[in-house]
């Protein structure tokens, strides 16, 4: 039993373990007269963590490279207010929509990418820029304002549109109320994910880039292209990102998505994926990172703990989570 | 070559400033400060205010937005004072950082309207603004006389709690509320974020069986309560206010059957250009504007809402 514990404790998936089953515990501690033990809480706080585990995936493909997306927050954005803008107020067809969003989150996610292989940019200063750039880009695409059915004519008039059914469906859920398909939606994505980590070429290549970037070039491995892939996969994550926040805001926001990278670095780092490159983590990694996370806002917020409270404890957690993945030297 | 290519530019500017300055035919040039315009409340302002302008051909509008940096907007004051505009509307981003430049434009001869959030000191033409306060005891105001003397339970999600809008809207609210039968049952800081207030609203709805009353600090707030309600199906059993009334969100919330009443914070955007023209003429204005709030109903949201005392 003891040697079965000891050996769970120094993989890095039983101790990211450990972290969930803690913050699941105070969970449990602090159920808020039993509101943490109905399912519904459970399936609400999958569905809040969903957008931020989107964009985590993205992110873990792009820090085991050994680099960093500090853009997906507002790449998210572009892609909520251009979906909006197309389905609502130019009444695309919604399939038409979701792959011109989808082509346009890559399209940003590859430019950051190309800074960083062809023009050897830091990472963390080229998706600093497009952080910026693409927060000014959904800006200048609304005009500043909300993206909502509430539409004013060049003429003055003003027209309220029906929701598109798109948004209706992405914000509804299936088996009997039970699942949302936002969350369906970050299941397949960090499915889809997964397996170009694990099973695909290309996942290997990432990690051996991520690993020792020279002895990769040296073994073979088209170095530039990898981190490009990986960067602009992360583009394409945030464009899923933001098609989901806009569903469920029934709106495109610009200013949405805004200081998410901060989170969805801190879920990934909790997870176990080393920031400081190394080429190691993984997906499940992430999720258990992302349900950590998730989970801790979703206790903090049932026992309305006031937000300077929240703030600190979520510090708290995150170094402790992270305190438990180092690796013990003897 | 490289000379020609650093001086081009410039003779082109100078070209393009000497041709739009021809152009212009306005009497007098106003300078809008704006602090930031990442609120689409602040974005409304700046509309407001350019089509009660566009109305008086006499006054050309110069707008400058300082995106939320203090520094900026004071380089922008500055800017305006040497450009010798003929007056300042200024909505500032900080109380006591923004005095000092505003009173050195009073100095050089410029009239300065503060919009909205007051600076220190009195150094000033004009003060236009709401009063949160008032407005947050307005809404408690109503659900105590709708009420009337019934038990109820009330969700309030908040705006930022360090910001004074917050805060008042807030006080406003529990002083209203004060002694009646109403009871705030679950409050958390929304920070102003529709995303924000869905969640907690979720965390609400999980905890509490029975939730009669949302009151939002804006109306996005509300509307992402409202939400969180309808995908449990708990929507009907609820009334959900708001603040702000923004054309395209309140007011649309309220005619949509989402919100049951929304309190307007006037933007004064309008106001301002009035009374600057009042001082442009010379005439004397008053110091200090208060501006009224609008309550918006289903029964009178097509007829433009109703005037609060």
């Amino acid at each position: 039993m003891v040697t079965f514990f000891k050996r769970a404790l120094t993989s890095p998936a039983g101790r990211a373990c450990l972290a969930l089953i803690l913050v699941l515990a105070l969970g449990v501690i602090f159920n808020a007269d039993g509101a943490f033990l109905k399912f519904g809480t459970h399936r609400d706080t999958l569905r809040q963590s969903s957008v931020l585990g989107i964009l985590a995936c993205g992110m873990t493909m792009v820090i085991i490279t050994g680099g960093i997306d500090l853009a997906v927050g507002s790449i998210l954005a572009v892609s909520a207010v251009s979906f909006s803008l197309l389905t609502i107020h130019m009444d695309w067809p919604w399939w038409l929509a979701v792959c011109a969003c989808l082509f346009l989150g890559s399209c940003l996610g590859g430019i950051s990418g190309a800074l960083v292989s062809r023009a050897k940019l830091q990472p963390f200063i080229a998706t600093l820029a497009m952080m910026t750039f693409a927060r000014g880009l959904a800006k200048y695409i609304t005009g500043g304002q909300k993206i909502s059915t509430y539409l004013t004519m060049p003429d003055g008039q003003v027209v309220i549109k029906d929701l598109p059914q798109i948004f209706k469906s992405i914000d509804s859920r299936i088996l009997g109320g039970n699942l949302s398909i936002v969350s369906v939606i970050f299941f397949v994505c960090i499915a889809a994910a997964w397996i170009f980590l694990a099973r695909h070429k290309w996942g290997r290549e990432i990690y051996s880039v991520g690993g020792n970037e020279e002895a990769a070039r040296l073994s073979g491995v088209p170095v530039r292209m990898t981190k490009f892939l990986a960067y602009a996969f992360s583009g394409l994550m945030c464009a899923v990102a933001g098609i989901a926040q806009a569903a469920q805001e029934t709106q495109g926001d610009p200013e949405a998505g805004d200081k998410y990278e901060l989170t969805a670095i801190a879920m990934v780092v909790i997870g176990g994926t080393s920031i400081s490159g190394g080429g190691r983590g993984s997906m499940g990694l992430t999720l258990l990172g992302v349900l950590t996370i998730g989970y801790l806002q979703k206790i903090l917020s049932i026992n309305a703990v006031p937000e300077a409270g929240r703030l600190m404890i979520t510090g708290i957690i995150i170094v402790f989570a992270v305190l438990t993945q180092k690796r013990r030297t003897k | 070559m490289r000379a020609i290519s650093r001086i081009l530019p410039c003779v082109l500017a100078i070209g393009a400033l000497s041709a739009a300055g021809a152009a212009a035919q306005a009497k007098w040039t106003i300078g809008m400060s704006q602090c930031s315009l990442e609120e689409p409340w602040r974005v409304q302002m700046n509309a407001d205010i350019k089509a009660e302008a566009d109305k008086h051909p006499e006054i050309k509008m110069v707008f400058k937005d300082a995106q939320n940096d203090t520094l900026v907007q004071r380089s922008h004051v500055e800017e305006f004072v040497s450009a010798k505009i003929d007056l300042l509307i200024i909505s500032p981003k900080e109380a006591q950082p923004l005095a000092e430049p505003v009173s050195k434009a009073m100095a050089a001869g410029i009239p300065v309207i503060v919009l909205d959030r007051d600076i220190i000191g009195e150094n000033y033409t004009q003060f236009i603004g709401a009063d949160n306060l008032k407005i947050g005891k307005a809404a408690g105001d109503w659900l105590v006389k709708n009420y009337k003397g019934k038990k109820a339970t009330i969700v309030e999600l908040m705006g930022l709690q360090t910001s004074t809008p917050g805060q008042d809207r807030h006080n406003g609210f529990l002083n209203a509320i004060k002694g009646s039968d109403l009871n705030v049952i679950f409050r958390a800081d929304c920070k102003w974020l529709e995303p924000d207030a869905r969640k907690e609203m979720e965390s609400a709805l999980a905890r509490y069986k029975k939730i009669d009353i949302v009151y939002g600090h804006n109306d996005p707030s509300a509307h992402g309560a409202y939400l969180a309600a309808k995908a449990v199906g708990r929507e009907k059993e609820m009334v959900f206010i708001g603040i702000d009334s923004l054309p395209q969100e309140g007011v649309v919330y309220v005619k949509q059957g989402i919100l049951t009443a929304t309190f307007q914070y006037p933007t004064g955007g309008d106001v301002a250009i009035l009374e600057a023209l009042k001082i442009l003429a010379g005439q004397k204005v008053e110091k200090r504007i208060v501006l009224g709030s609008r309550l918006f109903t289903a029964a009178n949201v097509a007829s433009g809402g109703e005037a609060l005392k």
